[in-house]
């Protein structure tokens, strides 16, 4: 066994999970990372580009780096020479551009020594075994942190060929009438960039999306919440976690006036099913559950890992229960880590299961 | 930040240990409890803020610590007053101060840094926790007990009439209950004499403090005394919130402190002084006379004389004959935000420099004057006998 960590995907979650590794003292000699992209932010940096998105919905501390301090606020307020970043950020309203993050994640990247773990590999399969965990024939590594992302666009079936339809996350234009479908984070910015291209938007959504600056309630980015969320019984956590995967964008101004202008102009309005527009653009997200990434799939069918509904049961650490002891580790990050922290498809989701993969791979006798 | 109870609770002490650690040193160096208590209050206080916050404040955004911590300063003070902590002003300021900005680096940059889960653990800093919290408790005790048995003792004064003089000739803290009268006056040759809500009726002096320092005088209530109402030789004081009134003899005057330099700084401040002939005087002192009422004195309101030197500060001088504030024979006086009217001219007396001066620079002394507000004084601002008073803009 060469190396004690591996870490399977090669996303944000990946990288911020390889940096805490770092910060821990851990070497690029002693982590090995498989992924498909070199770039962690390659996934990242299509899907904004495709919704034009300009600004993280993340605050200061939504960021690639180990620590919580210096947030991105701070470093962009030393760069600007301005405290305005600092004061935005202490009032919550503080939000990086895209390209900050993205300058902050190539930064992260070269400081690391990211690319000297770096094999672009996929990893299909991983067995437990003894003493460890054996990556697809890659090797037997002790501790494995699975960070696959997610599993794939989700598109409504009924506009599966349809030439009208694509994703918002795909490449695309604008049409002069435009048919957005979902109420998330990615329609709504939808809205405002066909609205801006001259475009009419019918918005056709089968519920009121909520209003919150995050994914979810504050609350739940800290133990105070998640003491409560941890308690409650399978049955339950699975409601939580399909009402709080409900659609929701952020409050402000900056969401609302251009839509209600349009929405006086004749420009905008709501409807619950699609009808002839020439464009549809599905803001549908993401497929759901462990079910459809062929890795996290396997993996519970070869260990007969415990499920509820779409997740995998974890721990509150988010490892794996039944493959993880004082020796050995198999955490989940990123979007399969909800059940132990429901905003797991975060960066604060991300930074949650890298550094308690840290507090198991530092606490092994044998790393 | 979300914080737990015992996030808040250990990031509160974690934050306190330094601030605390330094009250306890100063403490010890000044030989004067108000840091260490002044420390506790703050500790105390937050920590009982912390019960409420939990409840109230399920997230707590980072402008919130601003009002919350001047309202946490309010009650600090509040509590400070009530418990006569004998702290002054712009030191408690500037203590509170510090430990907040400190607690806010610590609770933003350096718990963060040191601990990567801080955020995630709503505050909770694990073993580190406990340990620091142990360690204020333990800075607690230990200085509690040195602050114990250092104290001087705590004399209660029943209410009901005490017949004088009472000699206070060694360290103590004498405190009257309502309605505790001294009659013939108070004599204090100790040092670390504090006298506290104590009304003194008559008395050659009613007050008279020598050769003694860290004497505080606090709420004492002076009248009928024949010469001074405090008067106070070569010794250094502080005296508060007192007041002074009715004098019995012709040359009686309200506070006197005098032949002072050679030993440390004095204090007059918030007093009300009525009649007399100078309300405040100094001779060879160094003391700050601020935020006093002086008023109906017959010679002077307030005067730094005989190579003194001081601050009078924000003090309100009213009715008095021939001059307000004087500042004379070679002193060197700082006078600003004075209020100073009704200065009426000692005609009888024939003296040129009586002639109703509102403030007045006397023979060699040096008077530095800014922003004193002067009426219905016909002298106005003069100086005489090589005196000089800079700037001249009031």
């Amino acid at each position: 066994m060469e190396k004690p960590c591996a870490i399977v995907g090669g996303g944000l979650a990946s990288l911020v999970a390889y940096a805490t590794l770092r910060k821990g003292g851990l070497e690029p000699a002693e982590i090995a990372v498989f992924g498909k992209d070199p770039d962690p932010a390659a996934d990242f940096r299509r899907r904004a580009g495709a919704i034009r998105q300009r600004a993280m919905r993340s605050e200061s501390d939504g960021h690639a780096a180990a620590a919580s301090w210096p947030g991105l606020a701070v470093r962009t307020a030393i760069r600007r020479r301005s405290p305005l970043p600092l004061v935005a950020s202490v009032a919550d309203r503080y939000h990086p551009s895209v390209a900050e993050f993205l300058d902050h994640v190539a930064e992260v990247r070269g400081h690391t020594g990211w690319d000297e773990s770096f094999s672009r590999s996929r990893i299909d399969r991983v067995r437990a075994v003894e003493g460890g965990f054996e990556l697809d024939g890659h090797g037997v590594f002790r501790h494995v942190l699975l960070a696959p992302g997610h599993p794939g666009l989700a598109f409504p079936p009924e506009l599966s060929g349809d030439p009208r339809a694509v994703h918002a996350y795909e490449p695309h234009e604008y049409t002069d009438h435009v048919v957005v479908l979902g109420a998330g984070m990615a329609a709504a910015t939808e809205w405002l960039n066909a609205l801006a291209a001259g475009a009419s938007v019918v918005s056709v959504r089968r519920r009121e999306p909520e209003r919150r600056p995050l994914n979810l309630p504050r609350t739940l980015f800290t133990r105070r919440g998640l003491a409560g969320f941890h308690r409650t019984p399978a049955a339950e956590r699975v409601g939580f976690l399909r009402r709080w995967s409900m659609p929701s964008y952020p409050t402000g101004r900056a969401w609302d006036d251009p839509v209600e202008r349009a929405r006086g102009q004749g420009r905008f309005r709501i409807a619950t099913e699609l009808n002839g527009a020439g464009q549809v653009i599905c803001a549908t997200g993401f497929k759901r559950g462990f079910a459809n990434d062929r890795l996290l799939a396997r993996l519970v069918a070869d260990h007969g890992l415990e499920t509820a509904e779409d997740w995998i049961v974890l721990d509150p650490d988010s490892t794996v229960p039944a493959l993880t002891d004082s020796s050995r580790t198999l955490s989940l990050a990123g979007v399969p880590g909800q059940w132990a922290f429901p905003a797991a498809d975060t960066l604060a989701g991300a930074k949650y299961a890298a550094r308690r993969f840290l507090s198991r791979v530092k606490a092994c006798p044998t790393r | 930040m979300s914080y737990t109870l015992r996030g808040r609770i250990e990031s509160r002490l974690a934050a306190a240990l330094a601030p605390l650690l330094a009250a306890t040193g100063l403490a010890l160096v000044l030989r004067d409890w108000w840091p260490f208590e002044l420390a506790g209050l703050m500790i105390g206080i937050g920590l009982a803020a912390d019960l409420a916050y939990h409840r109230l404040l399920p997230y707590q955004p980072g402008w919130l610590a601003v009002p919350l911590g001047v309202a946490e300063l309010g009650l600090v003070m509040l509590a400070a007053w009530a418990a006569a902590v004998e702290a002054s002003l712009g030191a408690a300021l500037a203590f509170y101060s510090g430990s907040w900005l400190l607690a806010q680096i610590l609770g933003h940059a350096i718990f963060p840094l040191a601990r990567l889960t801080y955020a995630e653990d709503g505050g909770e800093l694990g073993r580190l926790g406990a340990v620091t919290g142990a360690a204020v408790v333990g800075v607690f005790v230990g200085g509690g007990t040195i602050a114990w048995a250092t104290q001087p003792p705590t004399v209660h004064l029943e209410a009901g009439v005490h017949r004088g003089p009472l000699v206070l000739d060694s360290p103590q803290k004498l405190v009257g209950e309502p309605g505790a009268v001294v009659t013939g006056g108070i004599i204090i040759s100790s040092n670390s004499v504090t006298v506290r809500d104590v009304t003194v009726v008559g008395g050659e002096n009613g007050i008279a403090v020598d050769e003694a320092e860290d004497v505080v005088l606090d709420r004492v209530r002076i009248s009928g005394a024949v010469l001074d109402g405090i008067n106070v030789r070569r010794s250094s004081i502080e005296i508060r919130n007192c007041l002074v009134h009715s004098p019995a003899g012709e040359y009686a005057q309200g506070i006197d402190i005098s032949f002072s330099l050679d030993v440390g700084p004095s204090v007059v401040e918030r007093c009300t002084v009525l009649g007399g002939r100078e309300g405040i005087v100094t001779h060879s002192a160094t003391v700050s006379v601020r935020e006093n009422r002086v008023a109906e004195t017959t010679l002077r309101g307030i005067a730094m004389t005989e190579m003194s030197m001081g601050s009078i500060e924000e003090n309100e001088v009213s009715d008095t004959l021939g001059v307000g504030i004087y500042c004379g024979d070679y002193s060197h006086c700082v006078i600003e935000e004075n209020s100073v009217w009704n200065t009426a001219p000692d005609h009888l007396s024939g003296d040129r420099t009586r002639r109703g001066y509102a403030i007045l620079a006397h023979f060699g002394a040096d008077a530095e004057l800014r922003d004193n507000h002067v009426s219905r004084s016909p002298g106005g601002i003069a100086a005489f006998l090589g005196a000089e008073i800079e700037p001249a803009e009031d």
